[in-house]
């Protein structure tokens, strides 16, 4: 039995959807208005604090009994889900950063060799001595966690930007 | 749709071109909407960098330029507002 000759592309339906725009140019500017209201919005929730800073005071933590030179210890800081991480630069100097990557908001690691911290994802790497952004496209530098060395320990007692 | 629609460029099984050139009555409107899409375009453009601007200052604690920034994202948006609103029919 011979098939039913197939319709070709070009017949009515498909020109149909062919020739009409789905979205037409007053539909765009009214989605493209639409888009700038949400713009406004979403800068409303960054001027009024909707994302959290991770900085300020989250008390004194005792994060460590001590830390050797080229050692590092994680903890959280000043909230409990904000990561940092503390270390004893081979030099001795004693410095504590949040380890969210301010790009992507990875964990830093450190890298000994180069005295960095280092972002594995997008390759942002971080001045160990100071937080600066060394390379990469981390916007800003890594937040600084204040430590103390005390009788019983290092403690953690303020979180701020450089 | 009938076979009529103004929005199909071919008569259904009618050979030839559609309307082309001159098939539009008032062809200053498109121009002018498409300019009024070109003016919210740049002005939605805009905002977006305001914003990647506003959040990189909020991170860094610098609260005034926050404020001046959505100062401009309002005023930006009024803008688009006003050029979708100043020709009544044709939104």
């Amino acid at each position: 039995m011979a098939s039913p000759a197939r319709t070709p592309p070009t017949d009515g339906p498909f020109e149909r959807i062919r020739s009409d725009a789905p979205v037409t140019r007053r539909d765009y500017l009214r989605i493209l208005v639409t888009i700038s209201g949400g713009l406004v919005v979403g800068a409303g929730a960054v001027a009024i604090g909707v994302f959290p800073r991770r900085t300020g005071s989250g008390g004194d933590v005792r994060i460590a009994e001590g830390i050797a030179p080229g050692e590092t210890v994680t903890f959280t800081y000043p909230g409990p889900d904000d990561r940092a991480i503390a270390l004893r630069l081979p030099g001795g100097g004693l410095v504590g950063y949040s380890s969210i990557c301010t790009h992507l908001a990875c964990g830093v690691l450190w890298e000994e060799r180069d005295e960095a911290l280092v972002c594995p994802c997008h390759e942002g790497r971080f001045s160990a001595a100071t937080g600066a952004v060394l390379a990469g496209p981390p916007p800003r530098p890594l937040p600084v966690i204040d430590l103390e060395e005390r009788d019983d320990g290092v403690y953690a007692v303020g979180a701020r930007v450089r | 749709m009938s076979e009529r629609d103004p929005r199909l460029r071919l008569r259904i099984g009618a050979p030839g071109p559609g309307p082309g050139a001159g098939g539009d009555r008032d062809p200053e409107r498109a121009a002018i909407a498409m300019a009024r899409i070109a003016i919210v375009a740049t002005v939605v453009v805009g905002q977006l960098w305001a914003l990647t601007v506003a959040l990189n200052a909020y991170f860094e604690e610098r609260l005034a330029t926050v404020w001046w920034l959505f100062a401009f994202q309002c005023v930006s948006f009024l803008l688009a507002l006003g050029v979708w609103l100043i020709v009544p029919d044709d939104r």
